[in-house]
This record gives C-alpha cells, structure tokens and sequence, in this order.
C-alpha cells in the first residue's frame, strides 16, 4: 500500500456537532522540484456540501483534477457517503510549499507543509514501448490511484452460506434456516438471483438478528472473514421422507475502490442441503398440530336468561406449527343451539416456532332452561420433546339458564338450524328443475343493438320529415323582402289592387303555395288571409280601402313572423 | 346397510329407464342409508346427464359433509346457488361452511363479476332488457302517430334507458372468468399440466379461484396469493359446468 497520509490531519472542528468530516491529505511531505504530487480533499458525512473550494498554495501550482469521486457503502444496513476531490500538483521551485487550509462548510483542515528539493525523488512508471499499449497515457499522475480500475485488483473473496438448524425432524415441526455473507470485502447490495423454491415446506419469514454492524469474525479454508446474517426463515416439512432444499443464487454488489471503477458485482451460490422428515404418527382426533400447546374453555358468564346467548371461547396457545390448525372443535350442547365459530390469531414466528394463540367463539343460544352442560372439548397434538401424541382436554363448563320452562335439557337442536353440530340438514326430497336457460351476452348484446338501430331509424326519419317541410320554409333573405314589402303597404300611395298584390306576392313569397288538404290552422289562417286580400283586390272600389289593406298586411306580416 | 346400498346402487346403474326424479329419490336413500361416496357417485351421474338442479346440489352437499369432504360440500352449494342464485337455504349454508372452513369472503368469490351473472340471472334481467328495449320501440312508433298520447314519448325514452342498463348486467357479467372451487384438502399446485409435475404450493379447501386456461383434465388457476398453477380438475372443480361423470369414483 502507498504511503498515503503524510499529511492525514483530521478535522478539530469547534463544533462536535458537525454532520461531515473534512481531511486534507497529500500522498508525499517531500518531493522533488520536477515531482507531482496529489492532494485529496474528503468530505464524509450526511450533511457535506456540494462543493470544497481548492485551499491556498504556496510554490504549488496545479497541473490537473479537480477529479470527483463518491463512495457510498451500505453494511448492514447503515450508510455511509464520502466525495474526495483529488488535485495533482507540481512544485514551482526548490524550498518550502505549503498547502493552505481547506475549509468546507464549518470545517477547517489545518495547511501542510511541504519540502521541494531539487531533481526527482520520486521514480517515473516506465513508459511503454507502444504508446497506445496497455497506458496511452504513461506518466499518469493518478495511476497507482487507477490501477485497480484497470483490471490487476485480485478477485473479491466473497462466499454465502446457507446453515439448517436442524436436519432430522418430523412433519410439521420447526426448523430454521439461515443464509450469511462472508465477505472481505464492502458490498452494497445483496439480492436473490434465484430466488430458492421450498418445495415441501410451510415456509414463515423471521426477524433479522440482531448482529453488530460489522458482522461477526469467521474463518473459511484458512482465510479470514467478516459473516453477516441476511435472511432467516422458519421451515415447517409437509411431508415426510428426505426433501431437498436447492442452492440460491446471490447477486451481489461490492464498493467501488476507485472512481473510475466500474460497480462490479458477482454472483454466488449456496451449497444445496437436504433433511430428513419422518412421518408423524396417527391416531384418532389429531389433525396434525405438532408442538407444545395448552388449551382452554371459558364461557362469559355462568348464569343466562331464557333467549339470550353466551359466549364459549376455545384457546390454543403455545409454540409450534400452530397456523395449520384451521378449524375449532365441533362442539355439542344439548339444549342449546351453537353457532359456528369465529376464529382469531394472534400469532408470530420465532425460530422455535410459530408462537401464540389461536382462539374460536362459539355463540350458544339456550333453548331450555336449567343447568347446561358444555362438554370437554378436546385437542390432540404431537409433543416433538415427548415424541408422542397428547390428548388435552378442557374442563367441562355449566350453564345456568333461568325462566321459562324447563325441558330436563334433553332438547335437541331444531332440524335445519344454523348450526347442527354435525348433524346433516334434511335432504330435499324432489329433483326441482333450474331455471330456464339465460340468454347468451351475445343474444342480449344484438337485440339492444337492434333497439337502438331501430331508434335511430325512427329519428332518422322524423328529421327526414321535418328537413323537407323545412326545404318548404323560404330563406330568411326572402322573408325580410316580404316583410319589407308589406311595410310599404300604407306608407307609399298605391292603388287598392296594387296594395292587395303586394300583400298577395309577400304571402306568395313567404309561404309558397298552401296546399287545399292541409287542415293545420298555419293553412287555414293563411287561406283565410289570401282571401281576404284577393277580395279587396278584385272587389269594385266603393269606399276608402286603406285601413282593410292596413289591417291585411299587419295580419300578413303577423302570419310570416310567426311561421315563415 | 352396506347391502342394502350396494343393491340400491346397482339398481340405479342397471335400470336403465329410471326416471331422473327415482334416480335422485334412490341416491337420497343411499345417503339416509349412510353410503355417502355411492350417493355422491349417483348424484354426479344425475348431474353429468343433464339434470342439474339446486335440490340435487344441496344434497350433494349434505352427503359430502357427512363424509368430511367440506371443500366438495362447498363447491356443491356453490353450483346449487349457480343454478338458484335466490335459494336463501342454500345461501346461510353457504356462510355456515365457509365459516368453518376459516375462509375469507373474499376467497370464496374472487370474481366480483360473477355476482352479476347471478343477478342476472335470478331477476332475468336478460329478458327484462328485451322487453324493456321492445317496449320502447314501440313507444317510440307511437309516439310520432297522431293519435299517440303526448307521454309516449318520454315513455320511449325512459324504457329504452332502463333497457339498456338491465342489458348491462348480463353482459358486463359475460366477461367475468370462469371459476373453480378446490373440494381437496392442500390439493397441489403443479407447475405444468402433468401428474409428473412439480408441485410448488397448495391451494386451500373450499377456496374459489379463477380458472385461466384449461388443458385436459387440467385447470390453470390462481389462488388468493396470487400463485399461478396447474391442478387436477378432479381436485378443483368448475363452477360454470356440471361435473365430469362419476367425480366421486375418479380420484
């Protein structure tokens, strides 16, 4: 390793509350006038800024960077961030240089001194006969920093294991299975890459333990590592004989050494393992629940009235494979009728088992009164320690049921109750035949479609009809003409004749011809009015006609205003 | 009383011109009788040849709770409420069992659609769109005669939107998947369609999963969890058609 850290001068920040570090740091305290050398400022920490201004020089100048680099590791779940800023400078003249003191933030780096003696003290790489070999770049002032980006960094020593607690057992009972990193290395991300199948397993996740941050020491084939737990989980067999347990993939994503390496990761596989499961014995009652259980009954009150219900409670608590019991016991009372259950958990995994409690409530509605009596209600486990099935039983209960009258309680459930205890409904005694047939979504999707295109015909027609009466409506332009024109009548001096063929042409203009079976009373007021008009028209001039034309052409332009 | 079954059931299987309803009232016999796998096996030969009633399915069920086997019982009243979505009988055992077989709602009807189909079906709202949608028709004719009444116009219009939301239903519900109810106990979930396959999980008694694909004697479904798999169809059994012949006598 270089000799880094002549000048490795930590912060003595004033403020012990700061969030980041500062360092200052130059890989050389001597050089020779036609050295370089590197300066490297690191900030660490949550709260380090974005930027760390180049401090002071003195007899330095600087002949390349800033380069960046950012190195975040995550180990156990803790982060950590560092940016470094790294500089390469080269001496002006032989004497004393000093680089000043950085400072970023409330940090401060003290300056470091630096002698420059005369000629080179330190080697040259040599450069390569091919100047676009392995280095094009030869004297790179950064290549010991670069070096392992460039593919001389030894291979990462990285295992994962995978470790059974147990690898003999029966059916139904525990065992814990625990994946670790081994590592000599920082890695910063850790995944399945296959993700392993339990085939023939009930499998429960568990809590990560509790390890220290930086793992635990372990020695592998001689080589030293760090071990980290990653996952655990709870196995229970399902079936006996000798199961397999496959090899999981890991991917996994080590730190990067340099800032120009690329973020390697690797993959690595546990060993595949195998257990032996026998089976669990058989005996009448035992559903297969293997551990170690206590069991209780309890009503919530002893003394009840006639038509009102209690509540029995059924517990099972302990430790071991207690998901897989799914149902309570059938319980019997005679004289009372007992509604199915509801079941409740309360349950977590450990790595001894799945530990809690698992309890049903049966509601019992009495149909007699007098003393009932709740039978023990029984449990049958396999006991692993034992290695035997155990019978547990609850205490017996009694009910006090008062009022009413009493039946000895010998009454039995009613036939077709909710809950028969066991007891199957009554059959139906008639094949009853099923409804008719539905018809298919396709069926109803036509006939509606059908619907709605015979809709739109009929309102296409109806617009037909109204579009020619409308084709029948004068334009606007004439019926502003016409009414213009029996404006006139009565404004201008005309004769009787010409007034009355002006009214007559205005209608004429407006309204077109009037069809004699059109019975509408738009038709018959305007047949009236052309009447009316031709009748002064033809009519021998007798008298003053002027407010008869007046009156006709107001009732005209009435009758075009309202259905021209 | 083993006798007596088997006498009655080879009358069953050798009377070839037994009624439906004799058939039916034999196979009750053979359940009264305590022979519930031949009661079943007769009561699957009913079904499988067409005569698929809710009464029939209620029975079946009576006789696969009697033998234990709750995962069929709750298939059977799932397909007796199929047949009669209004049996209220049929409903509160339903509830009752599920119950006691510790499942969710929500894992006995995974299809929110199929409640429509059922809906549908009990009111008939198929054939109330129709009628719906041929009233306003006709509404609509009426409307534009002379001599229609002024109300048969919104008439037309209001049968013609009532129509087309009752079609609504049977339709939507015609996109529902199909769907299957798993009668055994930890029944496996196998990762291809064959009995050599590896099972990677196990489907829970009763509970009701969509059936994606079919292939043979072979379902693919999904359970509650969201695992995708391959199981036998005599382990789960579909809730849109009549059992294979003789469920009982295959596995």
């Amino acid at each position: 390793m270089k000799t880094v850290a002549l000048g490795l001068l930590l912060v003595a920040s004033a403020s012990s509350a700061a969030a980041f570090t500062l360092r200052s740091e130059v890989d050389a305290r001597k050089v020779g006038v036609e050295d370089q050398l590197q300066l490297t400022l690191t900030v660490e920490g949550g709260d380090a800024p974005d930027e760390v201004p180049l401090p002071a020089l003195s007899n330095l100048e600087v002949v390349g960077g800033p380069f960046t680099s950012t190195q975040v590791s995550i180990v156990n779940g803790r982060m950590s961030q560092s940016r470094s800023y790294t500089y390469a400078l080269k001496p002006r003249a032989v004497g004393r240089a000093e680089v000043g003191p950085a400072k970023a933030g409330d940090q401060t780096a003290p300056a470091i001194p630096i002698e420059v003696v005369a000629g080179r003290l330190r080697e040259r790489e040599p450069r390569a006969a091919d100047p676009f070999g392995r280095d094009p770049f030869g004297q790179d002032p950064f290549g010991g920093l670069f070096e392992s980006g460039r593919g001389r960094r030894a291979p990462p020593k990285l295992q994962v294991q995978a470790a059974l607690s147990r690898t003999q057992l029966r059916v139904g009972e525990p065992l814990v299975l625990t994946y670790s990193l081994l590592t000599q290395s920082s890695v910063t991300d850790l995944q399945f890459k296959d993700a392993p199948r339990f085939s023939g397993f009930w499998v429960e996740d568990l809590e990560k333990p509790d390890t220290a941050p930086s793992g635990e020491a372990a020695t592998v084939d001689g080589e030293s590592y760090r071990r980290f737990p990653v996952l655990r989980k709870l196995l229970f067999p399902t079936k006996a004989g000798t199961l397999a347990l496959p090899a999981a993939t890991f991917r996994i994503r080590l730190a990067r050494q340099g800032f120009f390496d690329a973020v390697e990761a690797v993959e690595r596989s546990t060993q595949p393992l195998s257990v032996t499961v026998e089976p669990l014995p058989e005996a009448e009652g035992f559903a297969g629940a293997v551990g170690r259980f206590r069991v209780g009954a309890s009503l919530d009150r002893d003394r009840v009235a006639l038509g009102e219900a209690a509540t029995l409670r059924f517990r099972v608590e302990g430790t071991g494979n207690l998901k897989w019991i799914d149902r309570g016991p059938e319980v019997v009372v005679k004289g009372a009728r007992v509604f199915p259950p509801q079941g409740k958990s309360e349950l977590r995994a450990t790595a001894e088992g799945v530990t809690g409690s698992r309890s049903w409530e049966f509601v019992v509605v009495p149909e007699t009164s007098g003393t009932l009596s709740v039978p023990a209600l029984s449990f049958s486990y396999f006991d692993p320690q034992a290695g035997r099935i155990v019978a547990a039983a609850t205490t017996p209960l009694t009910l006090d049921v008062v009022g009413g009258p009493a039946a000895a309680g010998s009454a039995a459930a009613a036939p077709g109750a909710p809950s028969r205890a066991g007891s199957p409904l009554a059959l139906r005694s008639a094949l009853d035949r099923p409804l008719a047939a539905s018809l298919s979504a396709r069926t109803v999707s036509f006939c509606t479609a059908l619907a709605l295109v015979l809709h739109a015909a009929i309102w296409g027609a109806d617009r037909l009809r109204r579009g020619d009466e409308s084709a029948r409506r004068a334009a606007p332009r004439a019926l502003r003409a016409a009414r213009r024109e029996l404006a006139r009548v009565g404004a201008q001096a005309m004769t009787k004749e010409q007034a009355a063929a002006l009214v007559e042409k205005a209608l004429h203009e407006a309204f077109g011809d009037v069809s004699d079976g059109d019975s509408s009373e738009r038709a018959r007021t305007l047949r009236a009015l052309i009447d009316d008009v031709r009748y002064v028209r033809y009519a021998p001039q007798l008298g003053d006609y002027t407010d008869k034309l007046k009156d006709l052409a107001a009732r005209a332009d009435e009758a075009v205003r309202r259905w021209a | 009383m083993g006798v007596t079954a088997g006498v009655v059931l080879l009358a069953i299987l050798l009377a070839p011109a037994v009624s439906p309803d004799q058939a039916f009232r034999d196979a009750n016999e053979l359940v009264r009788a305590g022979d519930h796998p031949k009661a079943i096996a007769a009561y699957g030969q009913l079904a499988a040849s067409g005569h698929e009633s809710a009464s029939l399915y209620w029975n079946w069920a009576q006789a696969a709770q009697a033998r234990g086997a709750s995962g069929e019982a709750l298939w059977a009243l799932l397909r007796a409420r199929e047949l009669e979505p209004g049996d209220r009988a049929v409903a509160r055992e339903l509830e009752r069992l599920r119950d006691a077989l510790n499942l969710d709602p929500a894992e006995v009807a995974p299809e929110p659609l199929a409640v429509a189909a059922r809906t549908a079906r009990r009111y008939r709202l198929d054939l109330v769109a129709l009628s719906l949608l041929g009233l306003s028709v006709m509404a609509r004719l009426f409307s534009r005669s002379r001599v229609g009444p002024p109300w048969a116009g919104s008439a037309a219009w209001t049968t013609l939107a009532a129509g087309l939301l009752a079609a609504l239903v049977p339709v939507a519900a015609s996109l529902a998947r199909p769907t299957a109810a798993v009668v055994r106990r930890a029944a496996p979930l196998l990762d291809a369609a064959s009995p050599t396959a590896e099972a990677f999980g196990s489907l829970r008694e009763g509970e009701v999963v969509p059936v994606l694909e079919t292939s043979g004697e072979w379902l693919r479904v999904e359970d509650n969890a969201g695992a995708r798999g391959w199981a036998h169809a005599a382990d789960v059994r579909r809730l849109d058609a009549a059992p294979l012949p003789s469920p009982a006598e295959t596995r």
